[in-house]
């Protein structure tokens, strides 16, 4: 994370840069033999169109500019993914003045991510993806807006902006591998509405970075929104996940393992616990244990 | 970002685009020329929606030499402004059949702006000029689009184009008048063909000052930079013609020999001419001018002569005296002036003796022919009756109806006959002013005839017969005298009040005349700044700013400030952060201001409601207040009706609310 990043930018005059593109160069071309052509036959209507034209493209400048300008881009949410994966940050453009911005286009380096249109006070979101390959925390990568905007003579684009967005990034879960340790395994039943299990107990509203299988499809099929599916109750056996069962493996073999072994459980309704050598978690079910669970198998060794 | 291929609504703007550059070329160039262009063009568009194959490179190769070889044997040339502009048009046709990348789209955009200014070297008229601004909206529309293929429809990018026009054009008006011109050209340019323009002839007949007449054309304008002499006074000469043979006049020999001077007797009237198009070297003066404009020459007879025949508008300033004392005759003049026809009828050569007989003073025979146009019953009328051989002698003694060059011509034959020295000078008379611009519009059918005889101390004098017959023609101008005539009333009769109640205009008339005049006004000021802006006029423009003799460094400098300045504007304009476009919103905001300054601030997801509710929690004591402004806030925004009344009932609400 850069030190300069921030959760929102807006655009300002002192990061907006622009140069003619090689058609403008080709119009300034144009311009310059029509002024020729003017000049030699002494022909007003012809200054006239030259100028105009040449004015036209000053004022182009200023729209090109404006396209830009004050341009809000704001960091959204990211949800965490496995190492090797797409992380997807969310960035949403938004435009606080009553023109419209057309021909956004934000670029990471030379890659275009997307092209969009903002109607006036809109805002539209992109995702920028972004393939991950270590565990940890990522980033937001830099971006870049562009626009030739109207008339395409001009070419302007923002200083690189750094937002304040991360992604979490679980190591990446090794091939299903049977649990090596043999843990206590004890089975209380669950008081409540626990969830974690198998039953269906309700729904409630759909949150970024909820699994799409507990989405109730059917219901959005119908267009109620979107919701998500939650499940509890039953029995649950209780399952240690040690670190030093896996004693012998490299330290990134360890977690991808591990990982392994906290989606296994979670898929089979188990209750379980994550034992690190500094750290302790659960026993516990559920989606967010999964992600405690998770992440502290992600930033295992890093100093926070 | 630009597409690399361009979808079928993009070809359309710019066939469309096409189309309106290269139409004003239909009135000039060879139809074959066009109708390539056109072929071109739609065989591409037929491609894309019915999905014809496109002609190859084979084709296209051949397509190409065909059309310059046409070219090369039409005009026999590549070079030059006719061929250029056909092999540009031509070109950029078969260019349509070869379109694929956003490049080629640019640079068709590009070519067709050339395009629409190879249109003013044919013509600069003020319609053309109008159109070119319509065609240059759809190339930039053409441009926008190409840009951005979605997200506007047609109507929003030429609205775009538009208003980006708009603003481009005071810049344009900035760089216009104060880029430096230069005079002459950087290389040659080509001859063009003058053919059809009207002019004053240099031999009169019977009837040819009267076909004249009957065009309504302007002759010439003119601008009085001193106070404008009556109406009785505006004699504008163009000619003057010292034989006949009885029938026609002509200028005879001319002698290149010093101009007579003259002496003036009263004030310089100081004019200046914008004088059109006559394929004749005549350049019109007020009687008598002091001088010569550039390239021209002032005549031993005080007439002005242009050393090339003025084929376009041109433009003069000139300083005349309207009374007069010129020098003296010599014998090859007097001769000239004493000549007659062989054939002169002996009734006229008996009419001129007896008034000589009778006066000794030579003013007084004038006086006696005058005299004795008034008495005997001639009519003035615009359409006399055709005359046989001797039109004098049938004038004078059998038909009596006569136009003004009946009067002169028969009064200078008279006068020689009487042994005084005389000639006959055309030209025009009058004038209509136009009220819109203040300036003289003359138009050829205010083309006249008069007379000069010699008198001993006094030089050369302007006698007009046709004031003697018709003095309304001389005082009012001659389409108050056409008006008279439709009217049947006579000339010279009526008194002149209920002259100028009969010759008052209907509304009607008097609406389509100021039109006229607004419309005049128009297209000479159009020529005045577009046309004839050179260097010339440049100076005088620039001496009225009170910048003389600046120099083209410090002038392009002041260009670059106007723009800078301008663009300055603009840009605060563009940039400036919009007010809410709902007065509700902008009252609801400036109470959340005021409710900020406590430090309860509204998050910017919070609804009106919660937020009310949030601050009476915190300040109870606002509660009244809080939930007035809040009721009537939601009532003024998203109520049906009685927005207005809620509206000033929030903005009262506001201003009271205080913490």
């Amino acid at each position: 994370m850069a030190a300069s990043a921030t959760d929102a930018v807006i655009l300002g005059r002192r990061q907006l840069y622009m140069l003619p593109t090689r058609y403008g160069l080709l119009f300034a071309l144009l311009l310059l033999i029509q002024l020729l052509a003017a000049i030699n036959y002494g022909n007003g209507l012809a200054y006239a169109l030259t100028f105009l034209l040449g004015s036209l493209a000053v004022v182009s400048m200023l729209y090109t500019h404006r396209n830009l300008i004050h341009l809000r881009l704001s960091a959204g949410a990211c949800a965490s993914v496995f190492a090797g994966e797409v992380a997807k940050f969310r960035v949403h453009l938004s435009n606080d003045s009553t023109t419209p911005r057309l021909g956004v286009a934000v670029m990471h380096g030379k890659n275009e991510i997307a092209c969009v249109d903002i109607g006036p006070r809109g805002s539209v979101c992109i995702d920028v993806p972004v393939r991950v390959t270590q565990r940890g925390y990522l980033a937001v990568p830099s971006l870049t807006v562009v626009t030739r905007f109207p008339l395409g003579l001009l070419y302007s684009w923002s200083r690189r902006v750094e937002l304040r967005q991360v992604c979490l990034v679980y190591p990446a879960a090794a091939e299903p591998t049977p649990l090596r340790a043999s843990p206590v395994e004890t089975f209380e039943p669950t008081q409540g509405l626990r969830v974690g299990g198998d039953d269906f107990i309700g729904v409630r509203e759909f949150r970024a970075g909820d699994s799409p299988r507990h989405v109730d499809w059917k219901a959005a099929a119908r267009g109620q929104g979107w919701h998500t599916k939650q499940f509890g109750g039953g029995y649950q056996a209780t399952v240690w996940l040690d670190w030093d069962t896996l004693a012998g493996l490299g330290v990134e073999d360890r977690l991808s393992l591990l990982a392994r072994w906290v989606l296994d459980a979670q898929r089979s309704d188990l209750r379980y616990g994550l034992q690190l050598p500094e750290k302790t978690l659960g026993p516990g079910s559920g989606e967010d244990h999964q992600h405690e669970c998770l992440k502290a198998l992600a930033l295992f060794g890093y100093t926070p | 970002m630009i597409a690399a291929s361009i979808d079928r609504r993009t070809l359309l703007g710019l066939l469309a685009a096409g189309a309106m550059a290269v139409a004003p070329h239909a009135l000039e160039l060879p139809l074959w020329i066009l109708t390539v262009f056109a072929v071109a063009v739609s065989w591409r568009y037929l491609c894309e929606r019915r999905g014809w194959h496109r002609p190859g490179p084979l084709v296209r190769t051949a397509l190409l030499l065909f059309v310059v070889a046409a070219i090369y044997r039409k005009y026999g040339t590549l070079l030059g402004r006719d061929p250029g502009v056909a092999l540009l048009i031509t070109l950029l046709g078969l260019k349509f059949l070869e379109l694929k990348t956003a490049r080629d789209y640019f640079l068709c955009l590009f070519l067709f702006y050339l395009v629409i200014l190879s249109s003013f070297l044919y013509s600069q008229s003020l319609w053309l000029g109008a159109w070119a601004l319509l065609a240059v909206t759809v190339c930039t529309a053409g441009l926008i689009q190409l840009v951005q293929p979605a997200g506007l429809d047609t109507l929003q990018r030429l609205r775009l184009a538009g208003a980006m026009l708009a603003k481009a054009l005071p810049l344009m008006v900035i760089v216009y008048l104060l880029f430096p011109r230069i005079s002459g050209t950087l290389w040659g340019l080509p001859a063009d063909a003058y053919s059809g323009l009207t002019g004053m002839p240099d031999k009169v007949q019977p009837g040819s000052i009267r076909s004249l007449s009957q065009s309504s054309e302007v002759a010439f304008r003119v601008t009085f930079e001193t106070t404008p002499p009556p109406m009785r006074e505006l004699y504008w000469r163009g000619l003057v013609l010292w034989e006949t043979d009885g029938r026609s006049w002509n200028r005879g020999q001319t002698r290149a020999s010093a101009p007579n001077s003259f002496f003036p007797l009263n004030e310089p009237v100081r004019y200046q001419v914008t004088l059109e198009a006559s394929n004749k070297p005549w350049i019109l003066a007020l009687d008598l001018p002091a001088s010569a404009p550039m390239d021209s020459r002032l005549q031993p007879d005080f007439t002005l002569e242009s050393r090339e025949p003025i084929r376009e508008r041109k433009n003069y300033t000139l300083t005349s005296y309207t009374r007069y004392r010129t020098g003296g005759l010599g014998p090859v003049e007097q001769k000239r002036a004493l000549q007659l026809p062989r054939n002169l009828s002996p009734r006229v050569r008996a009419l001129a003796e007896t008034w000589r007989g009778a006066n000794a003073d030579a003013l007084n025979v004038a006086r006696a022919a005058l005299d004795y146009f008034h008495r005997e019953n001639f009519v003035y009328t615009l359409n006399p009756p055709l005359l046989g051989n001797d039109p004098v002698d049938e004038f004078l003694f059998d038909t009596r109806r006569g136009f003004c060059e009946h009067y002169a011509s028969a009064f200078v034959t008279l006068m020689r006959a009487a042994g005084i020295p005389s000639r006959m000078v055309i030209g025009y008379q009058g004038g209509e002013l136009n009220p819109a611009g203040h300036y003289l519009i003359v138009r050829q059918s205010d083309a006249h005839a008069w007379a000069e005889i010699w008198l001993p101390p006094r030089g050369w004098v302007r006698v007009d017969p046709t004031a003697a017959i018709a003095p309304e023609r001389i005082e009012l101008g001659f389409d108050a005298a056409r008006r008279m005539e439709l009217q049947g009333v006579s000339f010279g009769g009526l008194p002149a009040e209920a002259l100028s109640r009969m010759l008052e205009l209907g509304w009607f008339e008097h609406t389509v005349r100021q039109a006229r005049w607004y419309w005049d006004l128009t297209n000479i000021t159009w020529y005045r700044w577009v046309v004839d802006y050179g260097k010339e006029r440049q100076e005088r423009f620039l001496s009225s700013l009170g910048l003389d003799d600046i120099s083209w460094g410090r002038l392009l400098n002041l260009v670059g400030v106007g723009v800078l300045l301008v663009t300055l504007v603009y840009a605060l304009i563009l940039w400036r952060p919009k007010k809410s476009a709902d007065p509700a919103l902008a009252l609801y905001l400036r109470f959340c201001r005021k409710l900020a300054r406590t430090g309860i601030k509204r998050a910017p997801h919070e609804g009106a409601l919660a937020f009310a509710e949030r601050c009476v929690s915190q300040r109870p004591d606002l509660k009244n207040h809080i939930d007035d402004i809040t009721r009537h806030y939601l009532h003024a925004r998203y109520g049906r009706e009685g927005g207005v009344r809620e509206l000033n009932t929030l903005k009262y609400a506001v201003a009271r609310f205080k913490i």
